[in-house]
């Protein structure tokens, strides 16, 4: 009689290793291979796992997309991008050999019935040969309009399985920007369903794959300090900033028709304001976390319908200079309509009407062309509650606030008063500063490596979901509206400032202004 | 003397009583001078311990590379009971640009006794420490098997000792390692073993497909081929016990049940050359270091596909092990695991 040895859950051999969480060897087809996506970030990304041994050996990458490529030639193409992209460049030379050995290409149209039967046929061939397992990654590096068209091919042809009904898995990973609107969104998620099940989908937003977001969660919930104080007691007031010093590049297109707020705030920022605002979830899984998010984005206080201006500003960039270099207006940029309204920067004022956060405000700002590229979250405390050293002269205390810099030189500091020395009492802000790079040395890796390694896993934790998703459309929809129907132009503000004056107005109604990031 | 003499990596002498006093002085006038161009950083105290001047020089020099990695306090100790008797301390920093002109700098302190002043180390390192950061003794050479109390007191403080089995020249050093472990709040740390990692990567990367971990439990053999510059010296054995420790731990294997040998080749170089992992139903695995190409290169000749694997493997320097063991800030609890297992192992090989 044989005995057969039960397979066992994980690894043991991967206990105590920094590769401790190694996927089983997949096939992960890319929808748009020959895209910009495909090469500056997923492939590069791909092959830096491989480079430190995060790649199980059987990894297999189909790119799949309309140009004529051989496999060679696509593994040509995909190492010149790695070479200039990746974060562990140049390519090794006996990596890259092994990992060019689980690259291949199918050509064809997006709508090609026989491209599907190709790419099926390549896809048992890798299942023979590199161990794949029929587990399946469809990612669709592809503009919105092609989800629906892929997704019925995929689901046609037999290409889609489930663990829960008896097969290996298949994920499907969406790229931003999840639908233009409420109703764009919500067609985009139907389709999806339609071919796949909600966890079999991961909604990439890059910013959930940076080291320092997932440090808010961190910080917040490792440690007993911050918790107790995060909260309307303590805390006056939020700024995040998501400040970008380029313009809009080679995205003119896209960017017209969509404006930072469609861009930046449905999606960085509220994935950042959330994280900043959330309860402690009951566990750190998928669906603990992303329950306490939603919540989040459910509370926001909606915009006063017909006086938005309360409540938003929005701008747009005028001629000027941006680190030293003359930048064009907007309207002069490629791609952009001579006579656009679109916002290029817009703060916001959000109230988060829950019982931890009640008539705290989150200001939010994000904006293009603004003096420097820079993210960060800003918490800033109530003064103590009384003025001791009031009547003392030389003594003018400034409320406590803890920075977290998102991007770049990521870090934290907590800024306090303290005594300056001498026999009378003067005070002086001080600044306690932890900055990764001198703590951790080592450059951490890109967004789209944890996130890409995170699908192969199957945990969803950095994942959007579609209630999140569609939560945050519901709550900006209205004011994109009403932008929309304003037939007035934007702000203007000269490239290479804070923004219009009207931003800074913003806070100084209520007695603040923007901390300089 | 100046803050700029201590920053530009000279050693300065010091009264071992006002260390502390003297470097605040220093830090402080640093401050005043260049305002916030220099950051004090530290994560670590790291105590390194030597009893030659040839072990102070390497360790004073391989913590200075790590310091730019992992910020500590070093402070480098060599101490010499048989010496004449003496006591003398120097501070110096190791400093490194973070960029826009700015220095980060870890300090350095260096303490010589010799002689009946040994006994006054373990206080004066105790006092020396940095409240609330955690403690890693790097012990160089041998371990010793006398003066216990010294040792004891030395370690008292200390959150891990590191150590190179490497040196190792009986299997009762390992024996004191697994010791410290059971009956001390010290964890040990092994270079030997970091120096493993790769191996381990490249290993468990043929266990990853689904169908080969249930043959875990049935490995029947395991052959290791070393290089070896000086051949039936036992350190250049532990590196292969330790590997062989790791899959019967990790597999969860009766010692008794497996065959292992060990076979060393007279060399230029030291380290594990190939490995080979026979099963019960006769398949192998294969790792085998190329050194040319700097990788491992893993093969699996059995019924079930395993690609062949690729695994980079740079020779990796003292100082990058050190930075390897202080990245990590929990105690390495597998090697916990494999240490009794290694001991038992030793003892059969020998």
């Amino acid at each position: 009689m044989t005995v057969v040895a039960p397979v066992l859950e994980t690894n043991p051999l991967r206990e105590g290793l920094e590769q401790e969480r190694v996927p089983d060897a997949s096939c992960l087809v890319i929808f748009g291979a020959s895209g910009d996506l495909t090469h500056r970030k997923l492939l590069p990304a791909l092959y830096s796992l491989a480079h430190d041994g995060l790649l199980p050996s059987g990894q297999t990458i189909i790119g799949f997309a309309r140009p004529d490529y051989t496999d060679d030639a696509f593994r040509m193409d995909i190492r010149e991008a790695c070479n200039k992209y990746a974060r562990t460049r140049p390519v090794d030379e006996a990596v890259w050999e092994n990992f060019a050995k689980g690259l291949f290409y199918v050509q064809g149209d997006f709508g090609d019935s026989a491209a599907y039967l190709r790419l099926k046929e390549k896809l048992a061939e890798c299942d023979k040969t590199r161990g794949t397992g029929g587990r399946r990654l469809y990612y669709l590096a592809v503009p919105p309009n092609f989800f629906p068209v892929i997704c019925e091919f995929l689901g046609g042809e037999g290409m889609v399985t489930d663990p829960e009904r008896g097969g290996p898995y298949t994920r499907a990973i969406i790229e931003k920007p999840f639908g233009h609107d409420l109703a764009s969104a919500k067609e985009l998620n139907r389709v999806a369903v339609t071919t796949f099940r909600e966890r079999q989908v991961f909604r990439i937003d890059h910013y959930l794959g940076k080291e320092t977001v997932q440090n808010l969660m961190v910080l917040r919930f490792a440690n007993g300090i911050f918790e107790p104080f995060w909260n309307r007691q303590y805390i006056d007031h939020v700024q995040l900033t998501v400040a970008e010093s380029l313009g809009v590049e080679k995205r003119g297109n896209y960017f017209d028709n969509a404006g930072i707020a469609r861009d930046i705030i449905q999606n960085h920022m509220l994935q950042l304001l959330s994280l900043t605002a959330m309860e402690p979830p009951v566990a750190f899984d998928a669906d603990a976390v992303r329950d306490e998010k939603v919540k989040v984005l459910r509370a926001l206080r909606e915009f006063p319908k017909g006086n938005e201006e309360s409540m938003a500003v929005r701008g747009q960039y005028t001629d000027g200079s941006v680190l030293g270099e003359l930048a064009a207006g907007y309207r002069k940029e490629e791609n952009v309509r001579p006579d656009s309204h679109t916002e290029t920067f817009a703060a916001l004022k959000v109230y988060i009407d829950n019982w931890r956060w009640a008539d705290v405000p989150f200001y939010l700002r994000a904006g293009k062309r603004l003096p420097k590229r820079v993210t960060d979250i800003s918490i800033q405390f109530r003064p103590a509650p009384y003025p001791l050293f009031k009547k003392v002269s030389g003594v003018r205390t400034q409320p406590n606030v803890l920075a977290i810099r998102i991007q770049p030189d990521e870090g934290i500091s907590l800024k306090f008063d303290s005594k300056v020395p001498g026999p009378v009492v003067r005070t002086a802000p001080v600044t306690m500063e932890f900055r990764y790079a001198t703590s951790f040395g080592a450059e951490p890796p890109e967004a789209y490596e944890r996130l890409l390694l995170e699908t192969m896993l199957g945990d969803s934790t950095l994942f959007a979901r579609r209630d999140e998703v569609e939560t945050a459309w519901a709550w900006l929809d209205p004011l994109l509206t009403a932008w929309a129907a304003d037939s007035r132009l934007p702000d203007a503000y000269p490239a290479g400032t804070w923004g219009p004056d009207a931003a800074d107005a913003l806070l100084a109604a209520d007695g603040r202004k923007w901390r300089r990031p | 003397m100046t803050a700029d003499e201590l920053t530009s990596g000279e050693d300065v002498k010091v009264d071992s009583a006002t260390i502390e006093e003297t470097l605040a002085e220093l830090w402080r006038v640093e401050k005043k001078d260049h305002d916030n161009a220099v950051t004090r950083a530290a994560l670590w105290n790291v105590v390194a311990h030597s009893a030659t001047p040839e072990h102070h020089t390497e360790a004073s020099e391989v913590l200075g590379k790590a310091s730019i990695a992992v910020p500590q306090r070093t402070i480098v100790v060599r101490a010499t009971p048989a010496g004449p008797t003496e006591m003398s301390s120097w501070i110096s920093a190791n400093c490194h640009l973070l960029g826009e002109g700015k220095q980060v700098c870890s300090e350095e302190i260096s303490i010589i006794a010799g002689g009946d002043r040994v006994e006054r180390v373990p206080p004066l390192v105790a006092a020396l420490l940095i409240p609330d950061m955690p403690v890693a003794v790097w012990w160089l050479g041998d371990l010793p098997h006398e003066n216990a109390a010294y040792v004891a007191a030395l370690l008292e403080p200390a959150d891990r000792l590191i150590v190179d089995s490497a040196a190792f020249d009986n299997p009762a050093d390992l024996e004191i390692v697994a010791r410290v472990a059971q009956k001390t709040m010290t964890a040990p740390a092994d270079l030997n073993w970091i120096r493993l990692e790769e191996w381990r990567i490249a290993t468990a990367s043929l266990f990853d497909p689904p169908e080969m971990r249930s043959k875990l439990a049935h490995v029947r053999r395991i052959r290791i081929l070393t290089d070896s510059m000086q051949q039936n010296f036992f350190g250049e054995r532990v590196e292969g016990l330790l590997f062989a420790s790791w899959i019967l731990a990790q597999a969860g294997c009766e010692i008794e049940r497996v065959d292992l040998e060990i076979e060393e080749r007279q060399s230029l170089r030291r380290g594990l050359l190939r490995v080979g992992v026979t099963m019960e139903d006769g398949s192998v695995a294969y790792v085998e270091r190329d050194l040319e190409r700097g990788i491992l290169v893993t093969r699996y000749d059995g019924h079930v596909i395993v690609p062949e694997g690729v695994t980079r493997a740079q020779k990796r320097t003292t100082d990058q092990l050190i930075v390897r063991e202080l990245k990590d800030p929990s105690s390495d609890r597998l090697l916990l695991k494999v240490l009794p297992v290694s001991v038992e192992l030793a003892k059969r090989v020998a």
